[in-house]
């Protein structure tokens, strides 16, 4: 009983002292008085630490006093796995979320400390506010997660397997959840700049870091999500176009499209609309996207179970767009610039076709997650909106994408001059060319890969171009290379040249992927789509965590020992545990599929006619699929160079 | 210099931009074999027992099954459309990766057009504005 | 103004659309390796007394729904069986359920309580729910009218789910 107390205390201190905060910040602002609404967020974030604590030392201790714990958590549970179970589930899940929003209103409340007068500070802090009331809220409504456990439970269920086969359920959660509350701030000075009426300051500049550390924090996060479904979900790919990733995906869209919509507002002082539309949709989305992992109105390998929270989620998206688009509407007369964008084929020209494309796509994205339901809803049957969909739209995209990213770097603003851009462009149109003209006779024929090389090339022809320039401006003015690192656009274009990375990655695989099936007795080898597969033999593995049997098998002399695992606990069932053999050159994933013999007690499948001790091995050939993971790298040390970017007239700077 | 003011020349690029296309696509692959279609179709249908696998990338014992019987149907000649249309029949319509084009599954193609069509608008605009 | 209202009542039509969305409560059709093939054998005494024989049945569509009384799923699904097995009664369509793994006095209560309106067999020795495959209730077997498996459901499912895989056989 104690811990469920304890833990609602903390939750209750945490929600009252944010109410207290946005109490606090409305009278400041209406009496005009500077506020002290910190000292609130930190009793607030003392708060859900506390309440953190208590959880964590639930899970940790195995306390099944709490239900959350009994159903998350097991007295055989490893460390790690214990304290990664508090996100396991929906209400844990929420504390982790309300811990780094209540931390990151404390980080703006400080940096922002000597501005506290400030009007778009002080509103923003009043948004602040009341998005983590609702989060908390929730915690302390609906989604408790310290109900107290009637039942006297000696063990309990333990994780889902799934979440406890692999140390990246300690990573990829928080550092997704840290991009969306981290996309809370620009919402909240959007919101506080249409409020006040003060769109024409440098405040989106202002915001331009948090957004680059919440859009390269979300963009690790999602890579790494991906490569922890490769590592284990068995089927050899890392996106399945699942609504709950593509929940992750729409915000991460329209955050690109701000990231660099802003760059034209701080040059230009255009796209003010679209900046502050971007900044709230982005939010929105985030919102959105925990309402479809949530609510279980959508089948989901991710999603939570489901619970009562859909309509009020839905109802607080609801919320924040309405006012969104109402205060737009309100101060639309001030948001008209005088100037607007001269051609279509400047800078600002392919910045609002940049616009378009991302959000052209999200709103496609969001038409194919929820389709299914307008489906059930129109015609009453089921219909599944998968990877043919989605493909078929991404790939045109992708196509334009590619293209502005090898035209962007290199056109001027306002006008278009044909001479100089292809005086600029004319090395990377050589180079592409002559790269497709050696993979057609190398044997490529593919139209698609060809095409996808050709403007992947040109993409980092432009990327490396702006690069070199920013080092040979350094080294004019005698700067280390390092400095020059961190010129205006270097960042960037380090995150261009990580996205091509991927883009390459992405084609390729999954182009020439093979898949076949083997059948090997034990101690035979064979070739399988130009590699070398032995099965050496059975083991088992028996620990206090899982019962595992393990095949050892070879793949050009490196070990791999795939299995199917049952991890101990109430809800057992066994998981085929994938091993993969990785290089530069391509990835080598074996699964464990069937086994021979009668009912072996390895929990895999019973192939009938085959003998005893052969098995049935799944071999898929994925060529250059560890340069994704590269290509992620470069995604997340673009971001951080982009973050230490020196300021527009900062010195050094041309 | 004669040589470098010719690579120079964007017009010579785009000749050989063009004479790389049209190797290209003359060599291009079809995918009329039946192997192709077999592994085209895989790629449509759902796997069963799981939420958004294909056929193609799942190794479930329903998976093969299907997998099974579209290159059955395949060898048999029978069209796709129709070879799709029995799956349905047999497993529902959410067996089906995409959903079919006719009455409300249009919907999500138009969308994209749209998007596409807005694409072209603003820059046309942004050209006559000029 | 216009795309400002134009958005609005966009956005105030998608949020009540998703809000008034009901989770998925339906079963999940799994892959066994029955489907296809020739049912096992099903038979055995009715909880209230007389027998049940699947071979009897043949012709007619039957639903099979394995269930305990300490399996919770079991409890959401059982008035939806009902309602299903009541709607369909001179339609050629056959309810049964089999008690798996349950002391039979259990059993009986749990009919008893939900108003069971189709006939259980007892399973002793967990014979016939070894032969189907079944590892966890509910599980549901629809069998068509060559007395083949034809679909394999896991989880609890309902009334509207049943009718439309039972429709789906039929044809």
């Amino acid at each position: 009983m104690t811990l469920t107390w304890l833990g609602r205390a903390a939750l209750y201190l945490a929600f009252l002292a944010t109410i207290g905060g946005l109490v606090h910040q409305l009278i400041a602002l209406r009496s005009d008085r500077p506020s002290r609404s910190i000292q609130w967020a930190l009793v607030s974030l003392a708060g859900i630490v506390g309440a953190v604590a208590v959880m964590q030392f639930a899970l940790i201790t195995h306390n099944f006093s709490l239900a959350y714990v009994s159903e998350n958590n097991a007295t055989f549970t490893p460390l790690l796995y214990s304290i990664t179970g508090m996100w396991s589930a929906l209400e844990g899940s929420l504390l982790l979320w309300s811990l780094l929003l209540c931390a990151i209103i404390v980080l703006v409340l400080h940096y922002y400390r000597r501005r506290r007068d400030d009007q778009v500070v002080s509103w923003a802090a009043v948004v602040l506010f009341g998005v983590s009331a609702f989060f908390l809220g929730l915690m302390c409504g609906p989604a408790d997660p310290f109900i107290h456990n009637a039942a006297k439970v000696l063990q309990g269920a333990g994780p889902n397997a799934l979440l406890q086969d692999n140390p990246l359920v300690a990573i990829h959660p928080p550092l997704l959840y840290m991009g969306f509350v981290g996309f809370t701030v620009p919402f909240a000075f959007a919101i506080a700049m249409l409020i006040t009426g003060r769109v024409h300051d440098q405040w989106p500049l202002e915001q331009r870091r948090w957004t680059v550390l919440a859009w390269g924090v979300l963009s690790v996060g999602i890579v790494l999500g991906a490569w922890w479904s490769y590592q284990v979900l068995g089927w050899g790919g890392f996106w399945g176009w699942d609504p709950v990733e593509n929940a992750a995906l729409l915000p991460w869209l329209t955050a690109t499209a701000y990231i660099h919509s802003v760059i034209v507002q701080d040059r230009r002082g255009l796209f003010r609309v679209w900046n502050l539309s971007l900044a709230i949709a982005t939010f929105s989305l985030t919102v959105l996207g925990t309402f479809f992992t949530r609510s279980g109105v959508l089948q989901s390998v991710h999603a939570f179970s489901s619970s009562t929270l859909g309509p009020l989620l839905i109802g607080f998206f609801f919320v924040t767009v309405a006012l969104g688009v109402g205060l737009l509407a309100w101060r639309g007369d001030r948001l008209r610039s005088p100037v607007g964008v001269d051609h279509p084929l400047s800078k600002e020209g392919l910045f609002i076709a940049n616009n378009v494309l991302f959000v052209g796509f999200a709103v496609v994205v969001l038409l194919g997650t929820v389709f299914p339901l307008l489906y059930e809803a129109v015609n009453g049957g089921q219909v599944t909106v998968g990877t043919p969909y989605f493909a078929t739209v991404a790939v045109p995209m992708s196509i334009v994408l590619l293209v502005l990213m090898s035209l962007a770097p290199l056109v001027g603003w306002r006008n278009l001059d044909a001479n100089v851009l292809w005086s600029r462009i004319r090395f990377s149109a050589w180079t592409s060319l002559i790269i497709v003209a050696a993979l057609i006779i190398a044997g490529v024929r593919r139209p698609m890969v060809l095409l996808a090389y050709f403007l992947a090339t040109a993409a980092a022809g432009a990327a490396l171009r702006t690069l070199r320039g920013a080092f040979v401006a350094g080294k004019r003015r005698h700067q280390r290379w390092y400095d020059a690192l961190r010129g205006p656009s270097a960042g960037g274009m380090v995150v261009h040249l990580g996205v091509v990375v991927m883009a390459l990655a992405i084609v390729t695989s999954t182009s020439y992927t093979t898949r076949n099936e083997v059948t090997l007795a034990t101690g035979q080898s064979t070739v399988v789509s130009g590699q070398y597969v032995t099965f050496y033999g059975f083991r088992t593995v028996k620990d206090s965590l899982e019962t595992a049997t393990q095949l050892r098998v070879d793949v050009n002399h490196h070990a791999l020992l795939p299995a199917i695992t049952t991890y101990h606990g109430r809800s057992a069932q066994p998981v085929g545990t994938p091993a993969i053999d990785s290089d530069l050159a391509r990835d080598v994933y074996v699964t464990f599929d069937a086994v021979g013999g009668n009912g072996a007690a390895s929990g895999a499948q019973v192939e009938g006619d085959l003998p005893a001790g052969s098995v049935v091995l799944g071999v898929t050939v994925e060529p250059l699929l560890a340069w994704l993971w590269i290509g992620g790298l470069l995604l997340g040390v673009g971001s951080a160079l982009s973050f230490v970017r020196r300021r527009h007239g900062d010195e050094g700077d041309g | 210099m004669k040589l470098v003011k010719l690579v120079k020349s964007f017009w010579l690029w785009c000749l050989a931009f063009l004479c790389v296309l049209a190797v290209a696509l003359l060599e291009a692959p079809t995918t009329a074999s039946q192997q192709g279609r077999i592994a085209h179709l895989e790629t449509l249908v759902k796997c069963p027992a799981c939420d958004d696998l294909s056929v193609a990338q799942s190794n479930a014992t329903s998976s093969i099954a299907v997998r099974h019987d579209i290159a059955r149907r395949v060898k048999e000649g029978q069209s796709d459309n129709k070879i799709l249309t029995s799956l349905e029949a047999t497993y529902g319509t959410s067996i089906l990766l995409s959903p079919s084009t006719s009455g409300l599954g249009l919907l999500l193609w138009l969308v994209p057009l749209g998007a596409v069509v807005a694409l072209v608008v603003a820059g046309a605009r942004l050209a006559r504005r000029r | 103004m216009v795309i400002s209202l134009g958005v609005l009542v966009l956005l105030i039509a998608f949020s009540a659309f998703l809000a008034t969305r009901h989770p998925i409560s339906a079963a999940t059709e799994a892959p066994s390796p029955l489907l296809g093939k020739i049912a096992p054998t099903l038979k055995g005494h009715e909880l209230g007394g007389g027998t049940f024989s699947l071979k009897s049945e043949r012709g007619k569509v039957v639903v099979v729904n394995f269930w305990a009384s300490w399996c919770a799923p079991c409890i959401q699904e059982a008035p939806e069986l009902s309602t299903y097995a009541w709607s369909v009664r001179n339609k050629g369509v056959v309810v049964v359920g089999v008690v798996f793994n349950d002391p039979v006095n259990q059993a009986t209560d749990f009919a008893a309580h939900y108003g069971s309106l189709y006939p259980s067999i007892i399973d002793p020795g967990g014979v016939i729910a070894n032969s189907y495959g079944v590892t966890s209730p509910p599980t549901t077997f629809v069998i068509n009218r060559q007395g083949r498996v034809a679909v394999t459901l896991l989880g609890a499912t309902n009334a509207k789910q049943l009718a439309a895989v039972v429709a789906r056989v039929s044809s």
